[in-house]
């Protein structure tokens, strides 16, 4: 590749590069400045966030692939760029109350989230599959590190080590399913592949996109590839729970999106049904495992199983409809699941939190303002209106109708009333129980800030959705 | 027509919004002030809603004062809202009930004032909302939204169970509904839009098998609400654990809304489905109204009785419904109206002597006319609206009902008629066990009589009961032609003669609306013409 051709490519790499930048001054920081220099860290990245997420609006679109058609700069990776990004500062923002009260600020969690990030948004710019692969590493990896930042507790320690055994088998056989392709076809564009594919051996492809896909459903949570998941969830650190339970699974459903529409389309017919599957046992599976569980973190695991599940009716019933849906789903899911695992920062129980249940009841008198904006949370969650959560179904489920997938609507409708059950002991802890005496509310500001900034934009996009429909829309735009 | 500028529905839905920010506005330290907002809100609210009344032209059978906007393009959901006869007494009763039950609350309600009325009116914003919109997305949102309310109000403020009878309200009601929302998405995939009236101008429905089940997920959604046997299991429950206000209105609005989605989606939209689960609906109404009369009979806590009652009472709303003719319908409709005053007056009664002695057992009390004579004849003036008296309201809606019901099968008359027996003797026994008699129970001794703030809650229910059992005239005007707009839909046949009639040139009075139940003494006999002419189209 001559130079011109690269230094034309390379401006478009200007988000990755400012959070290339921004996780370089957060190291120095730590490393340099010694008593607070892992919160100095923290500020420089936040503000290296919204200084990324200015430079991403004001990055053009390229016009077709770049760097040899490896990367792609469209309106699609736009999308989720915007969403990592949220879901980066929402996290950081939790993570100042939650260093705080464990009495150690990790500094490394501050520079290791916009490498993670770079991981991300190189993954869904990714038109290849070598790039598709170093980007999903670069941000599993440390997604890995992130889940064991704290070394000395054992959960957190358990937690890292199998989200890393699941994570790197997951690595294994996306990876085997590339190598089949590659196989077949001889080239690693996904352009070049889409082309080549259909004429290949339709069985040997179709174990390819399988062993590629599974890879990528480990890593979303789908059922029946869920089991680290409710694990994972408990014992990490819950702002990292958060990043990795929005940002990471959006990344993954953006890559298998791209997957379907470009290399695997022809088997649009198979992955169909794949889907159909997923979203059926997910949904089940993620509530029913909820209704039993008593730690908000564990219940939150299997709620976003479920929500995987929603997301993969959205998949299987794939067409104008759905796309929207499906990318309006995944904001929605953002601001849900942030403030839902969030809320656990509002709670002081001894050296840590209250993560139970239990300790969330009488939440309504000690703090009203944060008992109302987890239940728009919760409405939201359930598909109640007038949330984004509701809007989200319902454009789901308007898809599958679409597609004259009925009874996958109605089992996802009926999977909505199943959850209201585990949701709303929730809601009934901190609305009609008694508050115990051992924990404290905390509403501190970060804390505070995410979960009524979640309530307002659920609230908002339940009312009036149209303005991220066209946003999502758009994304599907050459 | 427009309150302030803003369209008068847009203004009547979301007013108690409104008040919610005043509600908060008040310091909650003064409970006073904060429980005299929620007064003036909601009375303001029901002022607004009686401005209704100016504006609106009971002889048009288009919907008024429509508003129309775009509200989520890309799906065609629209904000489309619009009012007939038949959702403005709703309205009306809605936003009455609404302010009667703020008011009774003065002395029920000691803890977490703000919230329960917040919670109060939330949940006016919804049940007036269902009753306006015409598209059904926006139907579907107001309908969900009201769950959550009523959620709060029984687990927080509820009796000892409430926690079990909140989640089960929720769950039940919620399961119904998604059903429907499904169903709603079938409909669009089918018209491309949510808009009601558009539908039913196409003229068209839905082919035979999907009509079918796009009816039956309705009939779901509907029936659990309304309730009828054998959805009804979480009416006891939620209304014997609610607050007095939540069970006003619980029974008085949000019962209503069942048979309300009946009329106004399930009979137009699916008129050949409706005709087909005539004979199964017909028999769960029946098997509602006797067996919630026997199991009423068996009570022994006078919520519970009462919740029982609702079940038969609906029963014969179900059964006007789906009798199809002018007159059952209207009837239906009208039996709506006066459920929710005399069971909303009911639960007023029971939450009087509740507050006094925190039981609700029958047992606890006998005796208590002599004690509290003005609450005696409260009572007595209830209880008789409720079995239906001639001269008062529940016996316009009956009669009609079962007028209608005998034109098409004098079986169901006769089964349903034995539940009005049934309403007698389980009302009057009730009302014997707990008035006359010796007063026995020492802790009955010092019970005072109604205050003023308590009997001036009663007063607007028992205008509306002698009016409606008076003069039932300018109610039943009012449902004339939306009614007669249903049943062309879903019972052409009913028609035929009429048009053919009306068509003849001899033919004097062209009104093509048969015989309007109309003044007081003309009721039955203009009702016994309307069976003559229907009896005469079914001889031919």
């Amino acid at each position: 590749m001559d130079s011109a051709s690269y230094a034309a490519g390379l401006k478009f790499l200007r988000p990755e590069i400012a959070l290339l930048v921004t996780a370089a001054l957060g190291m120095m920081a730590h490393l340099f400045l010694k008593k607070k220099g892992a919160r100095i860290a923290g500020y420089i990245t936040l503000l290296g966030l919204f200084v990324t997420a200015d430079i991403v609006f004001l990055t053009p679109l390229s016009p077709g692939g770049f760097f040899s058609g490896s990367l792609t700069a469209d309106r699609f990776a736009f999308y989720f760029k915007i969403i990592f990004l949220i879901a980066a500062a929402m996290a950081i923002g939790l993570a100042f109350k939650f260093f705080e009260v464990q009495k150690y600020e990790a500094g490394e969690f501050y520079y290791l989230m916009p490498l993670a990030l770079i991981g991300m948004t190189t993954a869904v710019s990714a038109t290849d599959l070598i790039t598709t692969y170093v980007a999903f590493e670069l941000f599993a990896i440390p997604s890995y590190i992130l889940t064991g930042i704290f070394k000395k507790e054992n959960r957190s320690a358990e937690a890292s080590i199998k989200y890393f055994f699941l994570g790197t088998l997951s690595s294994g056989l996306m990876l085997l399913g590339m190598a089949l392709i590659f196989g077949l076809t001889g080239e690693t564009g996904y352009a070049e592949i889409a082309k080549l594919l259909p004429g290949a051996n339709a069985h040997i492809a179709l174990i390819g996109m399988i062993l590629f896909f599974a890879g990528l459903f480990f890593k979303a949570a789908l059922a029946p590839f869920q089991m680290w998941a409710p694990d994972v969830y408990e014992g990490a650190p819950t702002p990292i729970v958060v990043f990795l339970s929005t940002a990471s699974k959006a990344a993954v459903f953006a890559i298998l999106i791209r997957l379907m529409l470009t290399i695997f389309l022809p088997f649009q017919a198979s992955w169909i049904q794949i889907f159909q599957f997923l979203a059926v046992v997910s949904m089940f599976w993620g509530n029913l495992a909820a209704l039993v569980q008593t730690n908000v973190k564990r219940l939150m695991a299997y709620s976003s199983i479920a929500h995987a599940g929603y997301i993969a009716i959205g998949l299987a019933a794939w067409g104008e409809t759905a796309s929207m849906a499906v990318l309006f789903y995944l904001v929605v899911y953002l601001f849900m699941n942030a403030a839902a695992f969030g809320l656990i920062l509002l709670f002081r129980k001894g050296d840590g939190f209250g993560e139970n249940i239990d300790d969330m009841r009488g939440l309504a008198r000690k703090s009203p303002l944060a008992a109302a904006s987890v239940l728009v949370v919760l409405l939201a969650l359930t598909g109640i209106p007038p949330t984004a959560g509701f809007m989200g179904k319902y454009f789901i489920f308007m898809a599958a109708v679409e597609k004259g997938m009925i009874g996958l609507a109605a089992l996802g409708a009926l999977n909505s009333v199943v959850s209201l059950f585990y949701y709303f002991r929730i809601g009934r802890a901190m609305f009609m129980e008694e508050a115990p005496g051992r924990v404290a509310v905390e509403p501190s500001f970060p804390v505070m800030a995410v979960l009524v900034a979640s309530a307002v934009v659920i609230l908002a996009l339940g009312l009036f959705p149209s303005f991220l429909m066209n946003f999502a829309s758009a994304a599907f735009l050459k | 027509m427009s309150i302030l500028g803003i369209p008068i529905l847009t203004f009547i839905v979301f007013f108690p919004v409104a008040g919610v920010l005043a509600v908060l506005a008040v310091p909650g330290a003064r409970k006073n002030a904060v429980r005299l907002t929620a007064i003036v809100v909601t009375a303001l609210e029901f002022l607004a809603t009686l401005g209704l009344l100016i504006g609106f032209n009971p002889a048009a059978g288009d919907m008024q004062f429509v508003e129309r906007a775009d509200w989520i393009k890309a799906v065609h959901a629209q904000y489309l809202l619009g009012i007939d006869g038949i959702s403005l007494l709703l309205i009306l009763l809605t936003s009455l009930l609404t302010f009667l039950a703020t008011l009774s609350s003065w002395k029920a309600v000691e803890n977490r004032l703000k919230e329960y009325y917040i919670f109060i009116l939330l949940l006016e914003v919804g049940m007036v909302g269902v009753f306006v919109s015409l598209d059904l997305v926006l139907f579907y949102v107001f309908w969900e939204v009201m769950l959550v309310p009523m959620y709060f109000l029984i687990g927080i403020w509820g009796g000892e169970r409430r926690l079990y009878a909140a989640i089960k309200f929720f769950l039940y009601t919620l399961f119904g509904s998604v059903m429907m929302l499904v169903a709603i998405l079938v409909l669009y995939a089918h018209y491309h839009t949510f808009d009601v009236l558009a539908i039913m101008q196409t003229g068209t429905f839905l082919p035979a098998a999907l009509q079918t089940g796009v009816f039956l997920a309705f009939f779901l959604g509907f029936a659990i609400k309304v309730p009828m046997f054998p959805f009804h299991t979480w009416l006891p429950d939620a209304h014997v654990e609610a607050p007095t206000a939540g069970s006003v209105i619980l029974a008085g609005v949000l019962l209503k809304m069942g048979a309300y989605g009946f009329v106004r989606f399930s009979l137009p939209l699916f008129p050949e489905a409706s005709r087909k689960f005539v004979p199964l609906i017909v028999v769960l109404a029946l098997i509602s109204i006797v067996y919630g009369a026997l199991v009423s009979l068996m009570q022994k806590d006078m919520k519970k009785l009462i919740a029982y009652s609702s079940v038969s009472h609906m029963g014969f709303v179900m059964l006007g419904i789906f009798t199809f003719s002018p007159m059952a319908l209207k009837g239906a409709v009208l039996q709506m109206i006066n459920h929710g005053i005399s069971t909303g007056a009911l639960f007023l009664i029971v939450g009087i002597i509740y507050e006094r002695r925190h039981t609700r057992l029958i047992s606890e009390f006998g005796g208590l006319s002599a004690r509290m004579p003005v609450y005696a004849a409260v009572f007595l003036i209830i209880t008789m609206s409720s079995i239906g008296l001639p001269g008062l309201n529940g016996f316009i809606g009956e009669f009609m009902i079962l007028m209608g019901a005998w034109t098409v099968n004098p079986v169901w008359t006769a089964v349903a008629a034995t539940g009005i027996i049934l309403g007698a003797a389980y009302m009057l026994w009730l009302y014997q066990r707990v008035m006359f008699g010796k007063l026995e129970n020492p802790a009955n001794q010092g019970l005072r009589d109604l205050t003023v703030r308590e009997f001036a809650t009663f007063v607007p229910l028992i205008v509306l009961a002698f009016w409606i059992g008076i003069f039932p005239k300018p109610f039943l005007d009012v449902l004339d032609k939306p009614v007669e707009k249903i049943v062309r839909i879903v019972n052409p046949d009913y028609y035929k003669d009429i048009d053919a009639r009306a068509a003849l040139p001899a033919a004097a009075p062209s009104s093509p609306v048969p015989a309007d139940a109309g003044g007081p003494t003309k009721a039955p006999v203009a009702a016994g013409a309307e069976t003559a002419k229907m009896a005469v189209s079914e001889v031919r």
